[in-house]
């Protein structure tokens, strides 16, 4: 029975001694997994895009052998087609290269018989321009469809586009078409002889609902600077782009009936190589130039200092050059990726974040290049007569390095900026994702916190811990941890819809408090000499000095509100924001500096007290009572015995407040006014990385490039506030060593 | 006087005044929290204001404001009767007031929508009702009496819509389970069940239709009111939720009235996007939030602590493994959220969507925030806060009672559950209930994990299996972020914000004072002086 009862004892110690192993490092295990959960899914970010062959059709020559005019493919490989000079669609088969089908173009125009040239326009339609100069857009539709067995099976059609369609005309080289939603259309031909005409064909419906067809048309009368090299229309026909074979860049308005408006002329490069390609980037802002020596560069209008209102075209990217030439430039459907090159090699780069995501190299010299709809699958037309699909796997193209910390030029600023805008309306929008003026917001909201605190805090442990009554000290300390408990959105609601309304009535209280609370405090020290020795009061009042200084306080701030309201009809006409604006230029928000310096700072300051303090009356006493028996005051031992004997848990206090600080979400969130803008201005909101994840993590699609980004910036926090948190852990622990039980 | 500077008592005059500065400002805090809070639900008079212009105001005062220029004065009104003007409140300047009463008359109705109606009351529309009071105010509280009995009764059909709702939702989620699993080989049971289920829903439109019916009946009991400004409005019974004459009440109504409002802001469903009515939801799921973290975060706490404490040796490792778990409770929360909706949602929750759920995706059931993730997140976020507790307890108990018991030839684990745990209770505690202080305070993790400003169901009821771990809740900090920053009138939401505050630092600070005092009192207990 005995040993039974022992036997089960030790098994037992055992097995608890082995689980209680397991449970602890089982927790020990979440720490680490929690960074590198977090950082996994940030990390995809940063990997190198890749590009595979996916499929490789030898085009059968028959096809081949006559002219090609486009190639385009479907979007998981499985199936391509070529466009030849009759206006035939070949469609074929990836996996054996077989023609599954032809189909001829519907609706060919009134006497037309070859097409002379294609265009693409985007959402897998074509404008088809005929050997009669004539126009028709097509719309081919290819997808694949994987039954269970693995086999594929292709579907194809080609259906006429009715919102685009021009009548012979004679003279052309090559022709752009655009529809004009809801109006008609636009086609601007290249003339021989480098002229222009830009001819509207529009239909507008009166109230009564009967239609009115009117054409107008207009030729370009002013000499060019050089021969035509390139040209592009953007997509909705507003602007018309034109290089030259000299350098020069020109931009027309095209977007009234009838009119060519020259909007300027520049010069591309210091060398005047010649233009060779263009092509509008996603959204129709910026357009990309390729010249002759294969740089790639793009443009959009930009104020220039000196022109007034006129925008004129700037130089803001400039991209990878390419071998030889920049033959050729597709712009991705999707977002700003750029296709470049010409026989040899293709780049692909990101215009925002100025990244060569690859570099492909075809195997043979190509003719034909083409992206599919959703711009994953990058098909190519080579001399052999091979066509080959790549699989584009590119997941973060506009993050990089530079696009997270740099600043950065984007669409529509007139300078590089750091900026802050992850979404918008459009989807042809450009994501600014720098982390910069986040930072810089935490950075702000952290210091302005940590002036108000820290003074206030530290003070008021010294006090609590060398000059309090014991008594009332085992009443104020736990006073002070309860403050520490308040939840963060407690403080945040009332610092955002309680205090920054009664602040913005008067600002001036708090920088007039700022003086007169001092003022009335060495008036009250001046006085106090008086009180303490002029009466028996001595004994009573040492331990309880902050009762006092109660009423002091509140007279002060009272004061400081009462001439506030004197000073702001004196000094600054009754308004004080006002003036500030008219006067210093300084916009006032009501969700400010000051706010989230005091809401933040009265978070705070509950964790750097209570730390501090029992840094402080961690200090033997021993120290203390051979201190005061030389003769020294309370004041000269606290302050030059016991102050710097406690100071490393003292700094490791004002770390921790600062880690605490910097993480802080609801606050911040509650009491700025979260604009990402970066000014050191008192009266300006901020935006912080805590916060920003707040307010954006919502709304991010999952495994987004926002979505990466913000656990990102969560990894920045945690890492930041890890090293911030171990140091501090290291010299509490060095502190704890040096005097003993703690 | 150089000697008092040169002792430097004035300088320990200024760490008094920091000090007092803090003290100061968390009176104040607390101070604004319970006048802005306790007052809002006592029933305020509703004063007359005659304006010069000729026109009249009836309203609650609720500001009063001086300009710093003119020295002229100015009133804040609550003026009520959204719908009929526009707006609640309105700034009435001093010298423009004519005349001011309080008519005893004037009746206060809390409505479902709209906010509240400042107005008189004309007359009480009853049809194919024999109302026997003679003044309409008699009549209205009559009226009232029998609307109450047959809104129950549509209260109990609503009970029985919404059980023969659920019962459809499960049928349906069924019917979609056999689909996925093969729909020829199941068809016979789909088709059965769909039977079912189209019996179901056939009783539930009847049961809609009879309520709707019964509600259009009531509907047609209204009562004829005019505002300040002479206007009329019909407003039907069923609006009203509660209606009061502020201006002849006794001290003892309005203490009965202030009760009231009580009982319903603890027991009552919000209303009007939550700026009015009760906050039962958020209570509820606040409490069964911290409790589920509890459940996790206990255990591992407390056996983390152990194992650090009594099992692991002393060395480079334990003080590693003691900063990291410093280090955790300084990570800042958010980050915890991202963690949590990275890997609990989409990973952990993901995974079970796939492997339990996959006919119903892409619709997700545990692939999207949850009480469950909540409660996981936040006991990950307060374990560091047990352990610490525990290991601090632990580590105050002398050595000697642990040597004793060995010596007695306890073994280790005999020693930990018979005497080192049921000293160490208080500290664990201590920091069980700092943790769920902490817990329920925290907004920023859960509004990525699982937190909504309106909960359609609770995550507990009678149906099976009673607790829905999947559900959304509700929570009163994230109530308070979202009515009082989220809310399109937040000038009217600010009242009710302040009440959620208060209840939340009451809990709070009740909470974590219980904490502290069972921690100084154990402390007290074990610390042999030092000195």
């Amino acid at each position: 029975m005995a040993k039974n009862f022992t036997d089960k004892s030790r098994r037992n110690d055992r097995l608890a001694e082995i689980m209680i192993r397991i449970g602890g490092v089982f927790v020990i295990v979440s720490v680490v997994w929690i960074l590198v959960m977090i950082s996994r899914v940030a990390l995809p970010l940063f990997y190198p895009p890749s590009a595979k062959i996916a499929a490789t059709v030898k085009v059968p020559t028959t096809i081949s052998s006559g002219t090609v005019l486009a190639i385009g493919s479907e979007e998981n490989q499985h199936g391509a087609f070529i466009l030849d000079g009759t206006g035939t669609f070949h469609f074929l088969k990836a996996a054996d290269g077989s023609v599954s089908a032809s189909i001829k173009t519907p609706g060919i125009p009134a006497g037309a018989v070859r097409v002379a040239s294609a265009e693409y326009i985007g959402k897998s339609s074509y404008n088809l321009l005929w050997d009669n100069g004539a126009i028709s857009s097509v719309t081919v539709a290819l997808a694949s469809a994987k039954e269970k067995d693995g086999t594929v099976t292709l579907s194809h059609d080609v259906t006429l586009k009715d919102d685009l369609a021009f009548a012979a005309s004679s003279g052309i080289v090559h022709s752009f078409a655009r529809p004009i939603e809801g109006k008609g259309a636009v086609r601007i031909d290249r003339l021989v002889g480098d002229r222009i005409r830009v001819t509207h064909q529009l239909a507008e419906k009166d109230l009564l609902g009967n239609e009115q067809r009117s054409t107008s048309s207009a030729e370009l009368t002013e000499p060019l600077p050089g021969h035509l090299s390139a040209l592009t229309v953007d997509s909705k026909g507003h602007y018309l782009y034109a290089g030259t074979d000299n350098g020069w860049l020109l931009r027309w308005d095209i977007s009234e009936p009838g009119k060519i408006n020259l909007l300027e002329s520049t010069a591309a490069s210091e060398k005047r190589t010649a233009i060779t390609s263009l092509a509008l980037v996603l959204g129709d802002v910026s357009v990309a130039v390729g010249d002759a020596s294969g740089s790639l560069t793009t443009w959009f209008p930009t104020t220039v200092a000196g022109s007034g209102e006129d925008k004129r075209l700037t130089r803001i990217h400039t991209l990878r050059s390419n071998v030889g030439k920049t033959g050729f430039i597709i712009p991705s459907p999707r977002d700003k990726t750029l296709y470049s090159g010409d026989t040899g090699t293709i780049n692909v780069d990101h215009m925002t974040s100025e990244r060569n995501l690859l570099t492909i190299k075809p195997p043979a010299p190509i003719t034909h290049a083409a992206l599919s709809p959703k711009g994953n699958t990058l098909s190519v037309l080579d001399r052999s007569g091979t066509l080959t699909s790549w699989k584009m796997d590119i997941p973060h193209p506009e993050i990089s390095f530079g696009t997270l910390f740099g600043k950065v030029w984007y669409e529509g600023y007139d300078k590089p900026e750091y900026a802050w805008q992850s979404s918008a309306a459009n989807d042809d929008f450009e994501p600014k994702m720098s982390l910069v003026p986040l930072v810089f917001g935490t950075i702000k909201a952290t210091l302005l916190a940590m002036l108000f605190a820290v003074p206030l805090a530290l003070l008021a442990a010294l006090y609590t811990s060398q000059f309090m009554s014991l008594k009332l000290k085992g009443r104020v300390k736990p006073v002070v941890e309860i403050m520490a408990a308040i939840p963060s959105v407690v403080i945040g609601f009332l610092a955002g819809l309680w205090l920054a309304p009664l602040i913005d009535k008067s600002i001036l209280t708090v920088f007039l408090s700022i003086v007169i609370v001092p003022l009335m405090l060495l008036l009250t020290i001046f006085f106090w000499k008086r009180i303490k020795t002029a009466s028996p009061l001595q004994r009573a009042t040492r331990g309880h000095e902050f009762a006092a200084m109660i009423p002091v306080v509140i007279l002060g701030i009272y004061l400081a509100f009462l001439l506030s309201g004197v000073a702001e009809v004196n000094l600054f006409a009754g308004d004080f924001k006002q003036w500030l604006f008219s006067t210093l230029g300084v916009r006032y928000d009501q969700r400010n500096g000051v706010i989230i310096g005091i809401a933040l700072g009265f978070a705070v300051i509950p964790i750097i007290f209570t730390i501090a303090e029992d840094a402080i009356s961690n200090v033997p006493r021993n120290l203390t009572a051979a201190s005061l028996a030389l003769g020294a005051s309370r004041w000269q031992t606290a302050w030059r015995v016991v102050l710097p004997s406690a100071l490393p848990g003292v700094f490791s206090a004002i770390m921790i407040g600062f880690g605490r600080a910097i993480g802080e979400t609801m606050i911040v969130l509650m009491a700025t006014g979260n604009t990402p803008i970066m000014s050191w201005s008192l009266f300006n909101g901020l935006r912080s990385l805590s916060a920003n994840i707040a307010v954006e993590i919502p709304e991010a699609p999952l495994n987004s490039s926002l979505y990466r980004v913000l656990f990102l910036s969560a990894v920045l926090l945690f890492i930041f506030t890890f090293l911030i948190n171990t140091g501090a852990e290291a010299l509490r622990q060095r502190f704890r060593k040096k005097y003993g039980r703690y | 006087m150089k000697l008092f500077w040169k002792t430097g008592e004035p300088y320990v005059l200024a760490t008094g005044a920091a000090l007092a500065i803090i003290l100061v400002m968390s009176l104040t805090l607390v101070g604004t929290v319970m006048t802005n809070g306790l007052g809002y639900f006592w029933p305020r008079a509703l004063v007359k204001f005659e304006l010069k212009d000729g026109s009249a105001v009836l309203g609650q005062i609720t500001q009063e404001e001086k300009n710093p220029i003119s020295g002229e004065r100015r009133l804040q009104l609550k003026v009520g009767n959204r719908d009929v003007f526009g707006q609640d409140f309105r700034w009435i300047d001093e010298k423009g007031i004519a005349a001011r009463t309080t008519p005893a008359d004037a009746v206060l109705l809390e409505r479902r929508e709209h906010g509240n109606y400042f107005g008189m009351l004309k007359d009480v529309t009853a049809e194919g009702m024999a109302l026997t009071a003679a003044t309409p105010y008699e009549k209205l509280i009559q009226a009232r009496t029998l609307v109450a009995g047959k809104m129950a009764d549509t209260g109990k059909i609503k009970k029985q819509m919404s059980d023969l709702n659920h019962t459809a939702e499960s049928l349906r989620l069924k019917i979609q389970k056999l689909d996925y699993s093969g729909k020829e080989k199941n068809a016979a049971s789909i088709s059965e069940l769909s039977a079912v289920r189209e019996k179901k829903m056939a009783e539930f439109t009847r049961l809609n239709e009879q309520a709707t019916a019964t509600l259009a009946e009531i509907g047609r009991i209204t009562v004829q009111m005019t505002d300040a400004a002479g206007g009329s409005k019909d407003i039907s019974l069923t609006e009203i939720v509660a209606l009061q004459k502020p201006n002849s009440m006794s001290i003892f109504a309005k203490g009965a009235a202030y009760l009231e409002r009580v009982r319903e802001l603890l027991l009552d469903d919000p209303r009007e996007s939550n700026t009015e009515g009760g906050l039962f939801p958020a209570i509820f799921g606040t409490v069964m939030m911290v409790l589920l973290m509890s459940i996790f975060s206990l255990p591992f706490g407390v056996v983390a602590a152990i194992y650090l404490r009594e099992y692991a040796k002393d060395g480079l490792m334990t003080r590693m493994v003691r900063i990291a778990v410093n280090n955790l409770a300084g990570v800042p929360s958010i980050v915890y959220g991202v963690f949590g909706l990275g890997f609990f949602v989409y990973g952990v929750g993901g995974s079970i969507d796939s492997l339990f759920f996959p006919e119903r995706l892409p619709t997700p059931t545990f692939g999207t925030g949850g009480i469950l993730w909540s409660s996981l997140t936040l006991a990950l976020l307060t374990v560091p806060v047990i352990i610490v507790a525990t290991e601090e307890s632990l580590a105050s108990i002398p050595k000697g009672i642990r040597e004793g018991s060995l010596a007695l030839g306890a073994t280790k684990f005999q020693t930990l559950t018979k005497i080192l745990l049921p000293m160490a209770t208080p500290g664990i505690m201590t920091g069980l209930i700092l943790s769920m202080a902490r817990a329920a305070g925290e907004v920023a993790p859960l509004m990525i994990v699982g937190v909504v400003k309106l909960a359609p169901t609770l995550p507990f009821d009678t149906n099976f299996p009673f607790f829905h771990m999947d559900r959304k809740f509700m929570h009163l900090g994230f109530h308070i972020y979202d009515v009082g920053f989220q809310s399109p009138n937040v000038e009217a939401a600010k009242p009710m914000v302040f009440v959620t505050t208060m209840l939340l630092l009451a809990i709070v600070v009740v909470a974590s004072s219980t904490a502290i005092y069972l921690r100084n009192r154990m402390r007290s207990k074990y610390t042999t002086s030092t000195f």
